[in-house]
């Protein structure tokens, strides 16, 4: 076994346990590096290296679970037309769409599209934006369970809100941004039925002043397309 | 121990040092720092973003740690970490250190299982369960460079004994300090400690005699 003396326990153990340490902090030794101990930083530097975009790969799995377990509150009984607080003042049709585009979250369509719930265009559009499953023509429709119970508060969307709800519904639908449940959505896909049939609920919704028919899914560009952490290639090739 | 590099008598090739300076610039990013109070609670309130954020914080240095622990088994264990850890979100309460304890004692434990596992069930062969385990040699091609200097160096950690090669994985890898890995580990700070010390000096040695030089 080849001799290392800077190692040795003889000379100055205490130097060498203070660079150790430091090391293991992921520090720079406060005495400056001893060159023999060069390759073990490189190499405990390498073992530290950004993510490989295959250590990246899971995401969208994990943020399917995340959905089902944390992006659903547990459903509370309580009366339906119950109105939650902050949107009461302003349940015209037209404030509700503003404060549902406010408010907005996409809980409920993010839910649908990882369960591979969603009508095959807005399947393939989550599926390019953030990595829902592909639209799979063969695939039994589980509709989310729990977005369909009793649900409180919130615009009702049997009622002359479900306009501003389906308009609010169809923005963030084409902005494609999931962030949080809105009370909103859930009585959406609630009186739709589900959230698989939001979309043909909001297509049969009538706008409450023109006489011109409005769909409720307004096409829009994608979101971009996240894109795994780029590896690129070293400086220097072997 | 799988032949390989590090062995004596078997070179580590020259670019695994450069690739070592080159992937040292950036470091696994473990510490979301003065955020992770609001990133974690945003997480609880239901936010997908913020668990995403956390999910790209943890995965990667727990994908290392288990592929040393359980090799061929890494990608399985990792998902079945961040389902028990979903489950749990909401209940959880500390700062940061705290977060990554939590994730790597829950990983551990389902490595662990996985071992068990393994023990009841027929041997598979050397060929499938090793990949992990070997630097990375046949499939290089399927690997980023940088990648590759990253699994080698595992490759070489895994050859330690396993005491001083987990305790160096949590505490490099996983960002865990010394008390934090001593409970986990269920062992002293003491002799963490002295772990990982020693596992780092043979790692050094083994370094120096494949003639790795700068």
């Amino acid at each position: 076994m080849p001799n290392f003396p800077w190692l040795s326990s003889q000379d100055a153990p205490e130097t060498g346990d203070a660079s150790l340490a430091a090391l293991l902090a992921g520090a720079e030794p406060a005495e400056g590096l001893a060159p023999g101990l060069q390759p073990l930083a490189d190499a405990l530097a390498t073992l530290t290296a950004r993510p490989a975009s295959d250590e990246l790969a899971g995401e969208a799995a994990a943020l399917a679970e995340f959905q089902n377990r944390v992006g659903v509150p547990v459903p509370v009984s309580r009366s339906r037309h119950r109105r939650h607080p902050l949107l009461t003042p302003l349940l015209s049709v037209r404030a509700a769409a503003v404060a549902a585009v406010a408010a907005l979250s996409l809980g409920g369509f993010a839910t649908a599209a990882f369960a591979g719930a969603l009508p095959a265009p807005a399947q393939q559009f989550a599926h390019h934006t953030f990595g829902a499953p592909a639209d799979d023509g063969g695939q039994p429709t589980g509709t989310h369970p729990s977005s369909a119970t009793t649900t409180p508060g919130g615009p009702d969307a049997t009622g002359p809100a479900a306009f501003g709800l389906c308009t609010a519904w169809a923005h963030a639908k084409a902005h494609g941004t999931p962030s949080q449940q809105a009370v909103a959505f859930r009585n959406l896909a609630a009186a739709a039925g589900g959230a698989s049939n939001v979309a043909a609920y909001c297509a049969a919704v009538p706008h409450p002043r023109a006489s011109s028919s409005h769909t409720a899914h307004p096409t829009g560009p994608p979101a971009s397309h996240p894109t795994p952490h780029a590896t690129g290639k070293p400086s220097s090739h072997p | 121990m799988p032949a390989g590099w590090g062995t004596p008598g078997v070179p580590v090739p020259r670019w695994l040092n450069r690739c070592g300076r080159v992937a040292g610039l950036p470091i696994l990013g473990h510490v979301i720092g003065d955020e992770f109070e609001t990133v974690l609670a945003a997480a609880q309130g239901g936010s997908g973003e913020a668990f995403s954020r956390l999910w790209r914080d943890g995965n990667p240095a727990l994908l290392r740690y288990l592929r040393v622990m359980v090799p061929g088994a890494a990608e399985d264990v990792a998902a079945e970490t961040w389902v028990q850890v979903v489950r749990g979100l909401t209940a959880f309460r500390g700062d940061e250190q705290a977060w990554r304890g939590w994730l790597f004692t829950t990983a551990r434990r389902r490595a662990f299982d996985e071992r068990r596992r393994r023990m009841r069930r027929p041997v598979t062969s050397l060929a499938e369960v090793a990949p992990d385990r070997l630097p990375v040699c046949q499939d290089a091609a399927d690997v980023a460079i940088e990648h590759l200097a990253t699994r080698s160096v595992m490759a070489l950690v895994a050859g330690l004994p396993a005491m001083q090669a987990e305790v160096i994985l949590l505490r490099v890898v996983a960002g865990l300090d010394n008390e934090t890995v001593a409970r986990l580990t269920g062992r002293s700070p003491g002799a963490v400690r002295v772990a990982a010390h020693r596992g780092l000096r043979r790692l050094a040695q083994i370094l120096a005699e494949t003639g790795v030089t700068l």
